[in-house]
């Protein structure tokens, strides 16, 4: 009877629950400032050899148990290793302390375990975007995402030439400090400024547009990655549109209150944009006609 | 429409049968009164379906989508997780047709990309029976298309003076009512009467949009300036009434419920509204959709734009369910035909 009434309905044969989390280990816990910690995860279905695949900038559903989840980035590249043995592939998320599952996640340690959902999204093509000059400018935590794109191409022939633009509030502030120095070593431009003078800061200081003017730029050949909060878009594209820049080369990721992480609870809706499934890597050009966007 | 010759008369009597047939082996649900107002309610006994000609109050979406649900189980300790996809054999009855197009895009929402199966296991287990309806002056389905429903049912009912013509939309529909109660071919004159009856229903709109359907996602996308929006914001409680009243309205928020032994939980989901001030909001306290105002226009432009151009439909089925709930008055309807009046879409027709 049932299988006649599934015949207007859309089909049900064999649907799992999408909301169901597997399980990943914390192998590492790295405290990078009071608010913000580096978790090495490596998710159980890895182990034995299943592959970890996603793009940079794409980002996982974690949650803990009675804390919920919440969207967090991929902060790099899976990386493979072995645990006595077999093969096994890990990945960072990066977790400032804001609320509820995030200060909970800061009491996690070496050894427990975390719920991931995903990979969700649309990062960076990589792929595509090989022979660019690629700028990366990054706000505050939005370095974060940004380390997983830097760290795919840092280093590889098939890029032009590479810069980073980062900017916080503080020195503190300024995330992986020591994974920069060897960036550079690898032939990185990375510059650095912070909002306001503060002692012992020798760099530049003002917001990160200030260091845009100064780049000398291949109009051409160079696409830009934005990630930082929402405020800073608009004024980092109208200084690179200054340099030439166009909007179909300005690659930003978008952030969003996030339930589902695909299309159903709505809450990451900007018109008929899904931040969780067309996003949050979009191209400035795609934000067109979006005054919400940022 | 129904094709002439597929109505079959149904007597009071026969869809009593029916009705007892279904409550057999399945939970019934179906439209009743609560407090003197139209309602959608759990049925135990035939005597309390009142099958209403305006529409209820909330819609019927609580029954495939309800407002408070279970997605998983969680122990702490172990880190165990559990599916919970819960679903009943059910049926309910008195659907209008504005409400069936309502859950044929339910359906879309919940079906497009990775499948949402705990909606779409207890649409599967449903059986929907229909009822013809009448406008109250906030009904304007007949400006949306959604006037009459094709599809999306088992049965569907016309309440004639003797009874009922009845018509189907589904083989497991058809094979209801024959196995649980008895139709006879419609006679001539109870399709002239149905026939008397729909044309009575089309002029009885006291409510229309001023411009053809197709047009309202073109007259939308040109509306984002319009002072429309700060009117309406400045009287707007922001309360998500008309978030909950809608057919079609399904964001949801989700949340953990540690048990009382701090041991175990539960993860559910909640409906959540796109006018309540927190809906857009992150972290370091940005709000995407600050003001009452931009909350509205996202809402309404859900309904007639956003989702129009991701699924090729129009996401107001002209139930006025938000405007019957609204206590400032804020009107649908009239908010629509004043986009219209300021649009040059219409002024070049
Ligand atoms: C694609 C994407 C990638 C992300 N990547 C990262 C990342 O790599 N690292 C990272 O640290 N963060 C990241 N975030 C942000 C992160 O998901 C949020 O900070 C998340 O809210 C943290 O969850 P929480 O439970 O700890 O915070 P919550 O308890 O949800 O609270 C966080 C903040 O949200 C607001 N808030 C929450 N609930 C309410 C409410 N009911 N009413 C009003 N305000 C409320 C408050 O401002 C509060 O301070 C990302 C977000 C997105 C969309
Ligand atoms: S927006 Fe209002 S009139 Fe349209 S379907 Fe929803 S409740 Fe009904
Ligand atoms: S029901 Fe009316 S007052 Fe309440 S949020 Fe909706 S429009 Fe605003
Ligand atoms: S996160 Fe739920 S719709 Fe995008």
């Amino acid at each position: 009877m049932n299988s006649l009434l599934n015949q207007q309905s859309p089909k049900t044969d064999n649907l799992v629950s999408p909301y169901l989390p597997s399980a990943a280990t914390v192998e590492r816990v790295t405290k990078l400032t009071e608010k913000e910690r580096l978790f090495t995860v490596t998710p159980l279905a890895a182990i034995g050899g299943l592959p970890v695949s996603f793009d940079p900038g794409q980002f996982f559903m974690c949650g803990l148990p009675g804390y919920g989840e919440a969207p967090f980035s991929v902060a790099s590249m899976p990386v493979n290793s072995h645990i006595n043995g077999s093969p096994k592939q890990s990945f960072d998320l990066c977790i400032r302390a804001v609320g509820n599952l995030s200060n909970a996640m800061h009491r996690i340690k070496k050894g427990d375990r975390v719920y991931l959902r995903g990979p969700f999204g649309r990062g960076f093509k990589t792929d595509e975007l090989k022979g660019k000059d690629l700028l990366f400018i990054a706000g505050g935590i939005g370095i974060v995402p940004m380390r997983s794109f830097i760290k795919s191409v840092a280093g590889k022939d098939s890029y032009g030439k590479l810069t980073l633009i980062c900017g916080a509030k503080t020195p503190e502030e300024i995330l992986f400090q020591g994974e920069m120095d060897e960036w550079k070593d690898m032939g990185m431009d990375v510059r650095l400024t912070i909002d306001k003078r503060h002692p012992g800061w020798k760099g530049n200081v003002g917001v990160v547009t200030t260091l845009i003017s100064s780049l000398k730029l291949k109009p051409d050949k160079t696409v830009a990655a934005i990630i930082g909060p929402p405020v800073m878009y608009k004024f980092v594209a109208l200084a690179l549109r200054k340099k030439l820049i166009k909007d179909a080369s300005m690659l930003v990721s978008l952030e969003r209150r996030m339930k589902c992480g695909f299309g159903k609870c709505g809450h990451c809706q900007i018109n008929s944009s899904y931040v969780c499934q067309d996003g949050p890597v979009y191209r400035l050009t795609d934000l067109a006609g979006l005054p919400e966007a940022f | 429409m129904a094709d002439k010759n597929q109505y079959r008369y149904l007597t009071k009597t026969g869809l009593k049968s029916l009705i007892n047939g279904l409550m057999k082996d399945r939970v019934v649900y179906g439209a009743v009164k609560k407090d003197g107002f139209p309602a959608f309610g759990r049925i135990t006994r035939f005597e309390d379906l009142e099958l209403s000609q305006t529409p209820t109050h909330l819609s019927a979406k609580e029954f495939f989508f309800p407002q408070r649900e279970c997605l998983l189980k969680f122990d702490i300790p172990t880190g165990a997780h559990e599916p919970v996809v819960a679903s009943q054999g059910q049926a309910v009855i008195g659907l209008h047709p504005c409400d069936i197009h309502a859950l044929n895009l339910m359906d879309k929402v919940f079906a497009h990309g990775t499948s949402d199966a705990n909606y779409l296991t207890r649409r599967a287990d449903t059986v929907i029976i229909g009822a013809e309806c009448f406008p109250d002056e906030y009904c304007f389905c007949s400006s949306v298309e959604t006037m009459n429903a094709n599809a999306g049912f088992d049965i569907f009912l016309h309440e004639i003076k003797s009874g009922f013509l009845t018509h189907t939309g589904t083989d497991a529909g058809r094979h209801l009512l024959g196995k649980l109660t008895k139709t006879v071919k419609a006679s001539a004159s109870r399709i002239k009467e149905l026939d008397r009856l729909k044309k009575k229903k089309e002029g009885a709109f006291k409510t229309r949009l001023n411009a053809p359907a197709k047009d309202l996602p073109g007259i939308y996308a040109q509306s984002s300036d319009s002072p429309v929006w700060g009117k309406i914001g400045a009287i707007c409680y922001g309360c998500g009434s008309c978030n909950n009243v809608c057919p079609t309205c399904c964001c949801f928020d989700v949340k953990d419920e540690v048990g009382a032994n701090l041991k175990d939980g539960l993860r559910v989901r909640v409906w959540d509204g796109c006018t309540l001030e927190d809906f857009a909001k992150v972290a370091g306290g940005h709000n995407f959709r600050k003001t009452r105002a931009e909350r509205l226009r996202h809402r309404f432009n859900r309904k007639f734009r956003y989702l129009t151009d991701k699924f090729n439909a129009l996401f107001c089925v002209g139930c006025g369910r938000c405007s019957r709930a609204c206590l400032v008055k804020i009107n649908i309807a009239q908010v629509t035909n004043e986009l219209i009046a300021e649009s040059t879409i219409t002024k070049n027709r």
